[in-house]
């Protein structure tokens, strides 16, 4: 009777250690979060996004939608990707339109930041021909819209 | 020959996977989706031959400006013959076109440049107007209230009324060992200090 006692002990203890350590590797896996991607890496990665020879407008789009999404201003090289992904897509109005999304990340710091983000892509601005939105004179409100619920 | 029919066979049990069903629209190698006619006026009746060129906010073909998302899923006008030719015009230098072109593509494909988006409507005239408008009819419905409704106050909330009533619980030692007769100095005929 012990035997069998000890016997059923001995499975249980070994049912008990086999879950403890089942549930140990949870608990471990649960803890990470994963590699925690540095700054360097994320914008290396929208730089390869962008600089992509076969990505269309759809990603393009998609891409900067997210950014626009996310807490910082990205860097020089992200956006200078990214125009060049316009001039190879072939869409002017969206490289402008790319420029005041940035312009509106800056947020209340735009007199701080942009003159260094322009000053930085100023060559590439100048290689492609686009204009920033103010040399658009999209700086200012220039037409207004009609309420669509007084229409 | 065996050989052979065994390639037949397992071409054949290939083909099952191959009638997956595929509902996302078809992306052509540039920018537009390609839906067919039918099915594209059926879903956006109201979308005319406007390029669908992204997600946008929701994944509907719908205009919409935001700070938060700057490009929509379709162009804003439609592709009359002008700016088709400037579509054309696009795919050279773009330094070798004028402002007013450069203009003119950024308003075919969007509404309104961030700035518009951002200025002010002057909105807030109109919700002062209304908190005004609420304040000056709940005062208003407290002024009949009191006019029509309330009836008199009783007698007994006049100050004389109330002087002579403690006046009156004193002289009959109303609350002798702690109430109000107890901080009364009957022999000075004064408030005790």
């Amino acid at each position: 009777m012990f035997r069998i006692a000890q016997r059923v002990g001995s499975t249980v203890q070994c049912v008990v250690r086999n879950n403890i350590q089942k549930s140990s590797a949870a608990v471990f896996v649960r803890h990470s979060h994963g590699k925690q991607e540095s700054d360097e890496d994320f914008d290396n990665r929208y730089e390869a996004y962008f600089n992509r020879p076969d990505i269309d407008g759809w990603e393009l789009r998609k891409a900067m939608n997210d950014l626009q999404g996310m807490d910082m201003v990205p860097e020089p090289r992200i956006i200078i990707a990214a125009l060049k992904a316009c001039r190879k897509l072939n869409d002017f109005a969206l490289a402008v339109r790319y420029l005041e999304a940035v312009q509106e990340k800056c947020g209340s710091r735009k007199n701080e930041i942009w003159p260094y983000l322009e000053q930085e892509i100023r060559p590439t601005l100048d290689s492609l021909g686009i204009l920033t939105p103010e040399e658009m004179g999209y700086g200012k409100p220039e037409l207004a819209i009609q309420d669509v619920y007084s229409m | 020959m065996a050989s052979r029919q065994l390639v037949r066979v397992a071409a054949q049990s290939v083909k099952i996977p191959q009638r997956a069903i595929c509902t996302s629209a078809v992306r052509s190698s540039d920018h537009d989706v390609v839906l067919d006619p039918k099915t594209r006026d059926r879903i956006y009746p109201k979308l005319g031959n406007r390029d669908i060129v992204g997600f946008g906010l929701n994944g509907m073909a719908s205009y919409i400006d935001s700070t938060d998302f700057p490009c929509p899923a379709i162009r804003f006008k439609e592709n009359t013959p002008d700016v088709l030719a400037l579509r054309e015009k696009e795919k050279q230098e773009w330094s070798s076109m004028t402002l007013e072109e450069k203009r003119e593509l950024y308003r075919a494909s969007f509404c309104q440049t961030f700035a518009e988006m951002k200025a002010p409507k002057g909105e807030w005239k109109s919700i002062l107007a209304c908190v005004i408008m609420g304040l000056c009819m709940s005062g208003g419905l407290l002024l009949w209230m009191k006019w029509s409704v309330y009836p008199e106050l009783p007698r007994t909330i006049t100050r004389e009324w109330q002087e002579k009533e403690v006046r009156r619980m004193v002289d009959l030692g109303s609350g002798a060992i702690t109430g109000v007769s107890s901080k009364w100095d009957y022999e000075k005929g004064q408030w005790k200090n």
